[in-house]
């Protein structure tokens, strides 16, 4: 087993319009939580980890939440910088988070790696039962395609697909060796939270 | 979705300078409602770092000149200036068929300042957790301009600058290594009660006359050490000159060999910037950019209200700004230039086991006004590969624009060789105003207002510029601020979920 110093950390942001539905399937992916009360604003969470292992070999996954910049769009540069992959969100029961997704994927090929993947996800697969759905799948997939992104539709609350696009993200990350040599690796970059004699014993992340 | 109106906010922050964003993770742990807001479309402000686009915003904004005329203004009423004045934007016809690339490519920094590695902004980032999020690379060298003499050609001179530098320095003569050796031991402990009667009455006194009668440094060295206080005025103190290198050599090794400060990558301030305003909102905190803020006329005892430009009204229980305009005691002008050329022999690795440096100073002038340059190579990601991003700063006089632009190529050549190979693609030039250092609080009606002053005209990180931050954060929490607590947080990811294997 590979000590958790020579894990490689695998970054990955949510994004997409508020209330389509991105803390819900971090919560569900990551702790196997849904509260179908919760429509607040996500407050506390800055991102979640996950250990997983790809054709045999272990990851870290952390995914990072928008922690509610996404309302006024004001995620900065500095959320995206070193990210392998982006899952853009949208509500397949609103038309307008859809119409929205142009502008985030504008939004993340401007800011992330040029190879950084990208990743359309239609949420809240659940309302179809019920007539709800205002996006259909082949929507979705065309416009996943014409951007060069991977797609599904997901429900965080019956959990359907809700794997999906983490392991497929991750499994396209891995597939892109270019990615994996993070900047961090040419050495320039210093840990100051090891570092220091008298700061912090925090560990190396 | 809750509107912003319905309830007063604890706070409301206007402006993601980095004293402001500094405020916002010192509170993003309380249960405070936090509005944070900034007049453009990017983070940072005074410390921002712009893409070339960002940057002809910037130059449209602040072209105007304030220069005092003094007919204006009431009598006894003292004037007050925009802090941003004089920018302007240049670039060669064909820039982009010489190299330059698009404009989102760069990421020119206003504020390049280094933080030597003693300083209190990084163990808050430690402390705060908020350093995870930043990447900090290694200052490296720093260097002095020779001017061509006796048919030699100009140079840069590295400046040996710890006891092991000296000692293996090739071009100081034994005799002048004694003398250094002996100055460099007295300034490491020069605030102890053996050395304090050595310069104490002549605190306030140039720091070069001292280092002649005091310890007989030529001029070579005293131009070495003087250069080593980074100070922008070309008459330094004694204390404040003996305290900015007693910083510099101490901060050596602390974080590894060979370097004394670092560079947080793409773009200095405005990544810390950024980073705590994230941590802002994973707090809680609600975040507006390119939203102005208009105060109305406020009434007594009344809870001040706040016009945003996206037609809310929002109360406010306090309210914290930045100064945008100053009574100007000081005025620096800075020329910030993308050069065709990596100017590699400033980057080496000279101590074993140092990291590469991304950062290079270079004192190109020294008295009566000294000029700086701090030379970004591409590895901060200000530029691309193959280029370099250099910031040079002066005190303004009438002239300076100019005599940044000479230094520039002086610079230049005296790397290089010669200019014509590695031409200038971009040059952003502005002129910046500082005043009273100290940050302003008055009431508005009911709500109290905290009015940061822009950061110290200097060219490292100076901790006083926190002070400012601390006192911001003890008027908005009140009784409830626990020193202890300022700025000390735990990691905010929880545990780990059980691993997943996918084959």
């Amino acid at each position: 087993m590979a000590s958790e110093d020579t894990i490689p950390v695998l970054k990955v942001l949510i994004i997409g319009p508020s209330g389509a539905g991105k803390s819900a399937l971090l919560l569900r992916y990551c702790d196997d939580q849904f509260d179908p009360e919760s429509s607040t604003a996500t407050i506390g969470i800055d991102f979640k980890s996950k250990h997983l292992a790809v054709h045999g070999k272990a990851y870290r996954l952390n995914v990072f939440d928008t922690a509610g910049q996404e309302r006024f769009r004001t995620l900065s540069t500095s959320y995206y910088r070193g990210a392998h992959g982006v899952i853009l969100v949208y509500d397949i029961s609103s038309r307008a988070s859809f119409v929205g997704m142009e502008k985030w994927i504008d939004e993340a090929k401007q800011n992330a790696a040029p190879n950084a993947v990208l990743y359309l996800v239609g949420s809240k697969l659940d309302k179809v039962a019920g007539g709800g759905r205002a996006v259909t799948y082949e929507e979705g997939q065309a416009f996943a395609e014409a951007n060069g992104a991977l797609f599904c539709e997901v429900s965080a609350k019956t959990k359907e697909n809700i794997k999906r696009p983490f392991v497929e993200v991750v499994d396209q990350i891995v597939q892109t060796p270019d990615l994996l040599v993070s900047p961090r690796s040419n050495n320039t970059a210093l840990n100051i939270g090891t570092l220091g004699s008298d700061y912090s014993s925090a560990c190396p992340c | 979705m809750e509107s912003l109106g319905e309830k007063p906010w604890d706070v409301v922050i206007c402006g993601t300078g980095l004293q402001q964003s500094l405020l916002a993770l010192a509170l993003s742990r309380s249960k405070k409602r936090v509005l944070h807001t900034d007049p453009n479309d990017y983070y940072g402000q005074h410390e921002a770092a712009l893409t070339l686009q960002d940057a002809e915003s910037f130059a449209a904004k602040y072209a105007a000149s304030t220069s005092t005329s003094s007919s204006e203004g009431g009598e006894g009423e003292e004037k007050k200036q925009s802090v941003l004045r004089n920018a302007t934007v240049w670039k060669p016809d064909d820039a982009e068929a010489q190299g330059l690339k698009f404009p989102r490519a760069y990421s020119l920094a206003l504020a390049p300042q280094i933080i030597h590695t003693k300083s209190k902004l990084l163990s808050s980032l430690v402390s705060s957790r908020a350093y995870r999020q930043v990447e900090f690379l290694a200052v490296g060298s720093f260097f002095v301009y020779e001017p061509a003499k006796d048919g030699s050609v100009p140079k840069l001179s590295r400046i040996p600058s710890s006891r092991e530098d000296v000692f293996s320095s090739q071009s100081i003569p034994a005799r002048s290594k004694r003398s250094l050796m002996k100055f460099l031991k007295f300034v490491l402990d020069f605030e102890s009660d053996d050395q304090k009667p050595l310069w104490e009455g002549q605190a306030d006194a140039p720091l070069a006359d001292f280092l002649t009668a005091q310890f007989k440094l030529d001029d070579d060295l005293k131009r070495y050490v003087v250069a080593l206080t980074l100070a922008l005025d070309g008459k330094v103190s004694v204390a404040s000159g003996l305290a900015a290198i007693n910083r510099h050599l101490t901060s050596i090794g602390m974080f590894g060999p060979g370097f004394c400060a670092v560079y947080p990558k793409w773009g200095g301030l405005s990544e810390i910037a950024q980073v705590a305003c994230r941590a802002g909102a994973v707090g809680g905190g609600i975040y507006m950019l390119d939203t102005t803020a208009t105060m109305k006329p406020s009434v007594d005892n009344e809870k001040v209200s706040l016009q945003l430009s996206n037609d809310d009204t929002v109360e406010a229980n306090s309210l914290i700004t930045g100064q945008e305009t100053t009574v100007a005691t000081k005025v620096i002008s800075r020329l910030v230039a993308v050069v065709k050329s990596p100017l590699k022999p400033l980057f080496q690795v000279l101590v074993e086991g140092s990291p590469p440096p991304a950062v290079a100073v270079v004192a190109v002038s020294s008295a009566p006004s000294p000029i700086y340059a701090l030379i970004h190579s591409s590895d901060t990601g200000e530029c691309t590969v193959g280029q370099c991003v250099i910031y040079l700063t002066t005190l303004s006089t009438v002239n300076s624009k100019h005599e940044l632009e000479q230094a520039l190529s002086m610079l230049v050549n005296a790397v290089e060789g010669d200019e014509s190979a590695s031409p200038c693609l971009y040059q952003l030039y502005y002129e910046k105003a500082f005043g009273d250092k100290a940050s302003t609080t008055e009431n508005l009606g009911a709500t109290p207002n905290l009015s940061f002053p822009p950061l110290s005209a200097t060219l490292a990180f100076e901790d006083s510029d926190l002070e400012a931050v601390k006192a911001a954060w003890g008027l908005v929490l009140g009784d409830e601020a626990d020193e202890e607590t300022y700025l000390v947080f735990e990691d905010r990811e929880g545990a780990d979920a059980e691993d997943e294997v996918y084959e």
